[in-house]
Formats: C-alpha cells, sequence, structure tokens
C-alpha cells in the first residue's frame, strides 16, 4: 500500500485537516495502550504475587484442608486440570475433527452437512454456564456423584464447536489438486481423507485443537456444578470429586485470607503458563505450517 | 476463534467408476463414521435445548409472561421476575461495547494502515495474550487488585458529575462499589477486545488496495483515506465482530459473577452494584430445587437464546459483508 | 515431510494430561497418607489426637452445604484424616442451600447446614433425615469503620440498617443506643448472595427481636431492598465488608475474627448490652428448647448475658445408606466430631462446643444410622 508523503501533501493540507490526521493516529497508539497496559498489570500480578507461593511443594502437596492456613499445595487441582481437560480433548478432538470432515468432504452438495456447520456456530455460542447446568442435570443428578468425568463432559461439549470449525477451516485449504492427485491414482475416498488430506491439514487441525485445550483448561463455568471439591489428589476421573485450577482461584478470590488469597495467585500463575504453554505450541505449529505452504 | 471462512470450491469426489476397485463397505463405513460424529453436534445441541427447556418449563407456565417483565426475584414466596438480571447483563456487555469497541478497531486500524510492518506480529501476539488469559483470572485481578483503587475512583467521579445533567444520573448519586455495573463492563471490554480486534483486522485487511490509494491520490490525508475507504467498505463486517462480541460478553459468566456486587437491582448509576443472568445462576443455582430451579434454568434458556441471536445476526451480517467485499475484486 | 514431522512432535503435547494422569496414579498413594499440616504461620488449630483408641476406618465421604461451619469442618476434617490416613472427607462449603439440595438430590452423603429442611421440600429426599448438631457460635454484626472502635445497637437499630430504614452512620439512631464520634458516611449492608442459613439465623433474629422495623421475613434467600452488596459465602461477607469504608454486614464469629473484622456489641432480650462471645453464645444455646429432632433456636435466648444472635449448625444426613462403609465412614466421623476430642477442638477455632445433654443425645442419634 502506497501513502503519499512529504511536501507534495504538506503544501496542500490544511491545518485542520493535518491536526484530524494526527489527533487520529495519537488515538490509535491510545487505544492499542488502553488494551495492553491493564494487560500488562494483570501478568504482572499474576507473575509478582504467584511467585511468593511458587516452588517445588506448592505444585506437589496437597491444598491444606484449612483454608485459612498459610503455605502452599495446589498439587491436586493441577492434576485435576490436566486430567480432566485430558479427557475432554479426548472426546472432543477426534468426534471434533470426524465431525470436520463430514462437512467438507461429503458436503458439497449435502444439505445436511450446512445445516450441522449451522448448528456447530451456534454451539459455540452457548454460554458456558448454560453447558455446566445441562451436564448437571443430564449426568450428575441421574448418577448422583459428582465426578471429574462430568467436568470432562462439559468441557468437551464446549470444545467441539471449536475443534470443528477450525478443523473446517483447514480441510478447505487443502488444495483440491491434491485430492484429484488420489482419486486419479484410483485411491477411494476414505483412503484419500486418511492419508491425503489429514496429514495435508495436520498442523493446522493441531494448532486448532492446541487452542481447544488451551481455552478449555481456563474455564471455570461448566467444572462449578459438576466436579465437586477435593482437597486431595484423586486420579481417577470416575469416581469421587475432583478440583481444578480454575475451581480453587474462582473459590479463593473471594476468601478474606492471605493465605488463601496467595494461593489463588499461585494457581492463577500455573494456570497461565500451562495455557500459555498450549497457546504457544499452537503458535509454533501453525508457523511452520505457514513457512512449509509458502 | 472465529475467522471468515471464504467457501472455497467444493473438494473433488472421486469418479464413480473407479469406487469399483476397492471395496465399498470401508469406504461407505468410514462416511457413516463421519456423519455419526457430525450429526453428534446436532444431537448435543437438540439434548441441550430439549433438556433445558423442558426443566424451565414450570416456571415459564407459573410466572408466564411476567418472567421477562417483573424484577421481583424471590425464591421464597415463588416470584420468578427476571428483569433485574436481563437489565444487568445488558448494561454490563453494552458498558464493553462502548469502551471496548472504539480500542478494538483503534487497534485493528493501527495494525493494518499505520504501524510498521515489522509491529504486526508482535502486536498480534499481544493481543492474543490477552484472549489467552482465563476469564477466572480477570475476576481475581478485578476483585483483588483493581476494586479498592476503582472504587476511589468512583467517588471521585461521583463528586465531579454532581451537577452535569445526564451525566449525574449515571455516575453520581452514591452508592458506589468497587463492585458494579461499571467495574464489570469494564473487565469485559478488555475480554471482548482480542476477538473484536482480530475481526476487524480481518475485514480491514481485505479492503482493496486500489480504493485507498484512490483517496490517497485524491490528496486525502490518511485518517480521510481510513475514514472513506477503510471504514465505509469494512462496516458491515466491523458491525459483525462488534455483535460478535457482544454475544461473547452476553455469555461471560465468572469474572462477571466475581465482580458485578450480586444485587438484583435496576438503576441507572452505574457505579452502583448489581447482577447478571449468568451471574445469578452461578450463584443461586447450587441450592435451587423445584419452581426455583426451573427458573434458574429458564434463565440460561433465555441467555442462551439471546446469545444464539446476536452470534447467528453477526455471521448473517459477516458472510453478507465478506460476499461484498470479495465481489468488489 | 516436514509436516508429519511437526506432527510426530506436537501430537505428544495434547497427551501430556494422560501421562501426568499415569504418573500420577502412582504418587497418590503416597501423597494421600501424609496430608498436608498447616505449614507456617496460621490459625492456632488444635490438632489433638484422638484419645479413644477407636478401629481406624477408610472410603471417601462427601458432604457440601453451610459456610457457617466450614471453619470447624476443616480442622475436624484435618484430623479425623490424620487419625484415619485411609480416609478422605470433602466438604464443599457453598451455602446451607446448596447442601440440602444436593443432599436431596444424594450427590452428597451428608450436608452441612444452619437451618432445618423447609416443611415443603422434606417430601422431595430420598429417605427419612437425621440432624446432628455439631457446634455453636455468634453471628457477628462486623463493620468496617475505621475511626470507630467500638459499637453497641440495639435490636431495632440493627433492624432499620439491613432493612435500609437507616442509611448514614451519623444518623441519631445509631448514636441513641451509646455511640459516639460516628462518621458522616453511607451504609453499605452486605449480605449474602448465595441460598445461606446464616441468613436466615440472623433473619430469624430480627424478624423475634423487632418484627415492626423488620418486615423482609426469614429465610435462606432474602428480598434485600436497595442499594446493598453481596459475597459469596462467610468468607465472601467478610471480604466485601473489609474491601468497603462503611460496609455493615453479618458474618460468623470465626471468619469474623480471622479476617481482622470488627464488630458491634448487641443489646439482648434481657437488656443487656453484650458482646459476640463463646461463652454468650453457650449461654444462649443453654437456653433455648431442644426439639425430637435434636433441632433447636437460640436466637434472641432469654439469658441475662447471653448472646442475641447465636446460630446453631447441624450435619444433616440420611438414616439409611446403602454402601455399609460409608456408613461406618460416616459414624465414626460424626462421632469424632460429637466426641470429647471434637468437641474440644471447638474453641481452638473459635466455635463453641454444644450443651452436653445435647452432645450426649446426638451421640446416641448416631447408631440410627444403618446401612441397607
Amino acid at each position: 500500500m502506497s501513502t503519499l508523503q512529504g511536501s507534495f501533501r504538506d503544501a496542500t493540507v490544511s491545518p485542520a485537516r493535518r491536526f484530524r490526521n494526527d489527533l487520529a493516529t495519537v488515538l490509535m497508539w491510545v487505544a492499542l495502550a488502553v488494551a495492553l497496559i491493564p494487560l500488562a498489570f494483570v501478568l504482572y500480578y499474576v507473575v509478582h504475587e504467584g511467585l511468593r507461593i511458587m516452588g517445588w511443594k506448592f505444585l506437589t502437596k496437597n491444598i491444606p484442608v484449612i483454608q485459612r492456613t498459610k503455605g502452599p499445595g495446589m498439587g491436586p487441582a493441577i492434576i485435576g486440570t490436566l486430567l480432566i481437560t485430558g479427557m475432554a480433548t479426548l472426546i472432543a478432538v477426534p468426534l471434533g475433527i470426524l465431525g470436520a470432515v463430514y462437512i467438507v468432504e461429503y458436503g458439497a452438495d449435502n444439505r445436511l452437512a450446512r445445516v450441522i456447520r449451522f448448528l456447530g456456530d451456534v454451539m459455540a455460542g452457548v454460554p458456558s454456564i448454560v453447558m455446566g447446568l445441562f451436564v448437571y442435570t443430564v449426568w450428575v443428578v441421574r448418577f448422583h456423584h459428582f465426578t471429574g468425568f462430568a467436568g470432562s463432559l462439559a468441557l468437551a461439549c464446549l470444545m467441539l464447536p471449536i475443534v470443528i470449525r477450525s478443523s473446517e477451516g483447514m480441510l478447505r485449504l487443502v488444495p483440491r489438486e491434491l485430492r484429484e492427485a488420489a482419486y486419479a491414482l484410483g485411491t477411494s475416498k476414505s483412503r484419500t481423507i486418511l492419508t491425503v488430506v489429514l496429514p495435508a491439514a495436520a498442523s493446522g487441525i493441531v494448532s486448532g485443537c492446541l487452542l481447544a485445550v488451551a481455552r478449555a483448561a481456563g474455564e471455570t463455568a461448566p467444572l462449578l456444578f459438576t466436579v465437586g471439591l477435593t482437597s486431595k489428589l484423586n486420579s481417577n476421573l470416575f469416581r469421587n470429586q475432583n478440583t481444578s485450577l480454575s475451581l480453587q482461584i474462582f473459590s479463593n478470590a473471594t476468601q478474606p485470607f492471605a493465605g488463601a488469597q496467595q494461593r489463588a495467585w499461585g494457581a492463577a500463575l500455573t494456570l497461565m503458563v500451562l495455557v500459555l504453554i498450549f497457546s504457544v505450541a499452537a503458535r509454533v505449529v501453525s508457523g511452520r505450517l505457514a513457512k512449509a505452504s509458502s | 476463534m472465529a475467522t471468515i471462512t471464504t467457501e472455497a470450491p467444493p473438494p473433488a469426489s472421486p469418479p464413480p467408476n473407479l469406487s469399483a476397485r476397492r471395496p465399498a463397505i470401508a469406504d461407505r463405513t468410514f462416511r457413516y463414521i463421519t456423519l455419526a460424529c457430525g450429526l453428534l453436534v446436532l444431537l448435543i445441541l437438540a439434548l441441550i435445548a430439549v433438556a433445558t427447556v423442558s426443566k424451565a418449563q414450570p416456571a415459564f407456565s407459573h410466572e408466564g409472561i411476567k418472567f421477562f417483565t417483573t424484577k421481583v426475584w424471590d425464591p421464597n414466596n415463588n416470584k420468578f421476575g427476571a428483569l433485574a438480571f436481563a437489565y444487568g447483563t445488558m448494561v454490563t456487555s453494552l458498558i464493553a461495547i462502548v469502551v471496548g469497541v472504539p480500542v478494538s478497531i483503534g487497534i485493528a486500524l493501527l495494525l493494518t494502515e499505520v504501524a510498521p510492518r515489522r509491529m504486526r506480529k508482535p502486536v498480534v501476539y499481544v493481543i492474543d495474550l490477552l484472549a489467552a488469559v482465563p476469564s477466572v483470572v480477570f475476576g481475581l485481578w478485578g476483585l483483588l487488585v483493581l476494586k479498592k483503587p476503582l472504587d476511589n475512583r468512583y467517588a471521585d467521579l461521583n463528586n465531579w458529575f454532581r451537577h452535569i445533567p445526564v451525566l449525574n444520573t449515571l455516575f453520581s448519586g452514591g452508592g458506589h462499589q468497587g463492585t458494579s455495573f461499571m467495574t464489570a463492563g469494564l473487565i469485559l471490554a478488555l475480554m471482548i477486545t482480542p476477538i473484536v480486534t482480530s475481526l476487524s483486522r480481518e475485514v480491514f485487511a481485505t479492503v482493496p488496495s486500489a480504493q485507498k490509494e484512490a483517496a490517497l491520490a485524491l490528496g486525502a490525508t490518511r485518517w480521510e483515506m481510513i475514514r472513506s475507504s477503510v471504514l465505509t467498505y469494512g462496516r458491515s463486517g466491523v458491525v459483525g465482530a462488534v455483535m460478535l462480541g457482544l454475544g461473547r460478553a452476553m455469555g461471560e459468566t465468572i469474572a462477571v459473577a466475581l465482580l458485578i456486587g450480586s444485587n438484583a437491582q435496576i438503576t441507572a448509576h452505574l457505579f452502583r452494584s448489581g447482577d447478571s443472568m449468568a451471574g445469578v445462576i452461578a450463584n443461586q443455582f447450587g441450592e435451587a430445587f423445584g419452581t426455583f430451579r426451573a427458573a434458574l434454568i429458564g434463565l440460561g434458556v433465555v441467555l442462551f437464546a439471546i446469545t444464539i441471536l446476536v452470534n447467528l445476526a453477526a455471521r448473517v451480517v459477516l458472510n453478507r459483508s465478506e460476499r461484498q467485499l470479495g465481489g468488489a475484486l | 515431510m516436514r509436516s508429519s514431522r511437526l506432527l510426530r512432535l506436537a501430537i505428544p503435547l495434547m497427551f501430556i494430561p494422560l501421562v501426568a494422569g499415569a504418573c500420577s496414579s502412582s504418587k497418590s498413594s503416597s501423597s494421600s497418607a501424609t496430608t498436608a499440616a498447616p505449614a507456617s504461620g496460621g490459625t492456632t488449630a488444635s490438632t489433638a489426637a484422638p484419645t479413644t483408641a477407636a478401629a481406624k476406618v477408610s472410603g471417601t465421604l462427601n458432604g457440601s452445604g453451610s459456610t457457617f461451619q466450614a471453619a470447624y469442618d476443616q480442622v475436624a476434617i484435618q484430623n479425623f484424616q490424620q487419625a484415619n490416613p485411609g480416609a478422605t472427607v470433602n466438604y464443599q462449603a457453598k451455602g446451607s442451600g446448596a447442601g440440602q439440595t444436593d443432599l436431596q438430590n444424594a450427590v452428597v452423603d451428608f450436608a452441612g447446614s444452619d437451618a432445618t429442611v423447609p416443611a415443603a421440600n422434606v417430601a422431595n429426599f430420598k429417605g427419612q433425615l437425621l440432624y446432628f448438631p455439631t457446634v455453636v457460635a455468634p453471628i457477628t454484626v462486623s463493620y468496617n469503620l475505621p475511626s470507630v472502635s467500638s459499637l453497641q445497637l440495639s435490636a431495632t437499630t440493627v433492624a432499620k440498617i439491613f432493612a435500609g430504614k437507616i442509611t448514614n452512620w451519623n444518623d441519631p439512631a445509631i448514636a441513641a443506643d451509646g455511640n459516639s464520634g460516628l462518621p458522616n458516611l453511607s451504609i453499605t449492608v452486605v449480605h449474602r448472595s448465595d441460598s445461606s442459613g446464616t441468613t436466615q439465623n440472623f433473619t430469624d433474629y430480627l424478624n423475634k427481636a423487632d418484627p415492626t422495623d423488620w418486615t423482609l421475613g426469614s429465610s435462606k434467600t432474602i428480598n434485600w431492598p436497595g442499594s446493598t452488596v453481596a459475597g459469596n459465602g462467610n468468607t465472601g461477607v467478610a471480604s466485601a465488608i473489609k474491601g468497603k469504608s462503611g460496609a455493615v454486614g453479618y458474618v460468623d464469629f470465626s471468619d469474623a475474627k480471622a479476617s481482622g473484622l470488627v464488630w458491634a456489641k448487641i443489646k439482648n432480650s434481657a437488656g443487656n448490652v453484650v458482646d459476640a462471645t463463646l461463652a454468650g453464645a453457650s449461654e444462649a444455646a443453654a437456653g433455648a428448647t431442644v426439639s425430637s429432632a435434636l433441632t433447636y433456636d437460640p436466637a434472641n435466648s432469654s439469658g441475662a448475658q447471653a448472646y442475641p444472635i447465636t446460630s446453631e449448625t447441624y450435619i444433616i444426613t440420611y438414616a439409611k445408606y446403602s454402601d455399609a462403609g460409608k456408613v461406618a465412614l460416616l459414624k465414626a466421623f460424626l462421632s469424632y466430631i460429637l466426641g470429647p476430642d471434637g468437641q474440644n477442638a471447638a474453641s481452638g477455632v473459635d466455635f463453641a462446643p454444644l450443651p452436653s445433654s445435647l452432645d450426649q443425645q446426638a451421640l446416641a442419634q448416631i447408631n440410627q444410622i444403618t446401612a441397607g
């Protein structure tokens, strides 16, 4: 895009117009600052306060039963987050990718595929608390227990539309010619999809899934009515209550006790690191894709 | 992440006579498997709709239309009026839009038109970082760090605007709290900025440079070029982005529940505490039973319906704008 | 191809959670045996080892409900888990109403509740219910006025403040109760946002002590008037009071003390101004009539030095459970709480033990819990 600069413009622009132009430019930079300054504050506090309690003990010890105690311990919450999100990923990712495959590969002249795609968009907009309510009424009450798995179900419902939408976008980017070449060699449709299309779209799909995982790991509302609470480590998703970093942050945020607040900051730092790992991984994977295809 | 999906030409299918070479069973099985997965979306959504509406039905039949028009929420006397919560959701979302959209558009314009090219990637990374912060961390920070200083600023603004006609209804009148409509709205603005920014950026990037260069060639300053070419051209796309941001703001639960003050009231004073639909569900669902629970699920249904409508409208607008921009090329 | 190499690197990232789960299951057996003892500072929690040589029980017990009793429950759970390393008790403090609903849906084994189940809901429960009173404590009227170190209030003033009829601290009605140096500061009433037995007991007191000024009834959720602030749980209310100058709210004694709040002395029905103390609470509890179901109401009690806003609290259980192991665990847990060790541990965390006759009755009631 070319910009006209220099004396030609200066000679013809009135001061009023120049002022408006400069003002607009300044305001745009101010807008950037307005977004970045709070972010910097949030990160500063999370890191500064979180580091105070961070340490090996914090990551491995059980959560203190007595909420007023000062001192580290968030191990069960970290494992809870990883397990619950992991199970949700296991459920949502294969289903989502295969669903996207149907929409893209078999959906050319297929109204059903268009409906599914439309509904996927609708589902992406369901508030996360409604997902939690839904799993509570159909699963938790029916089976009479809070479990980590119920939380995974709610998270999977949240992740599914995200995975479908991003996988769909990636599949559509695979060039037509690739498929045609495979068909020309006599490959069946399913084999083409499995051995040519999916590998070609792999980086993009993986990147999208990692972003969905990052989003799910930070969610609180779907877990509120499904997972319960525990202070001891529970690695069994199907029996007994569990907890997660997000739930611990939520419950400790409203406590007046310094010890509980400290643990909340530590949990926030841990959660942010976790989310960042997945987000950065997603970017690295998709960045390589861009390089590979350019 | 919402992106503008361009309708690429549909992928090819194998010519019919070749499929006889391989057993059709495997092919068809695969197709059915993928179909089943796709149908799962339909099934889950239908299940959510049916389960929530049926469980909410007792409250709707009990209250009728009054559910939406009364503000009295009194579980003990079985009176459920959602008006105060709907008001809270609307007000906080509006504040989020009013504060967040100009900021987002400003950043989007900055990235596409003004900033040097090598600044783009780092700034995009940082905006994505903003998107990655979980809602509960915003709530924690808002409660423990922002609440007190904001309350002091509200006290100041309360005094400054006391004698100015319209503003004093919004900002003065006492009763200001650190946890209030305004605080929740401000945090929401921060949370919707990434999505509105990235969508707007895509819209602005699609504006044909011929348009922009034409404006510049006629002697426009950069701002005038932006206003006449980029903003007019991308207007419907930006509207779509804003509506998507609105949908996100309305569905946001945790940060709002922590920062809005949990006091069901309808007031124009933005520094007072209020309550939102998602927030009251989060706070009161644990204990609800019978008609009370039905009423809370009913709130969930209403929220569900509103966010779906807003998101759908946003999609329609975005698709239309994308066709507009695409068609002009 | 480069992207397939990337795939091989990136996909394992998505399975980190599974690997973590696999590694953790070998850790879990060692970590659950050594439950975390308070590390540094913190409360003076009594960690007396049980003197009775009870057989060790194991398993997991789930409860939820009242935040009023939460601080005591946490101490009891910690001591119980230390004495029974194979046992895990999870108690999620989310309000009496939520606990009752969880018990109704049988998603927990017991509910902590400061209030009895409303008559209309009893039929929704899956079986007969048993009430076990556990401890007693004052509900404080805590306030945030840096310049005012002590405050005394009559029932009428308290009712008017919470009903929104008195809106400023310099109101003459407050001064008339025997206070001076009150600032010109508007009152921010803080109450519960969740369904709360503490709310029910507090409003029960207001109903009894001043029915003319308090007209909003007594229940777990109140239609609070005007511009107030709500907190989630007793601790949420304490946080909210601490965070706002001019705030006043109702918080259980233990949480108020641990949060560094100050509270008002209240004039009781005998006409004496009484501070919120465990002694005042015990006197109030001793003067209350106990029903056959072991429920009682110490609010606005008639004792001379009784603290009028004293609250009872219960653990509600079913009489019959299908799981025999759960029954054994539940009975052991209740035996600890109602036994000498559990009752002695109460004062260390600012709760008063039950009057001994009530304690004996409750201990005897434990035998009514059966498997079947």
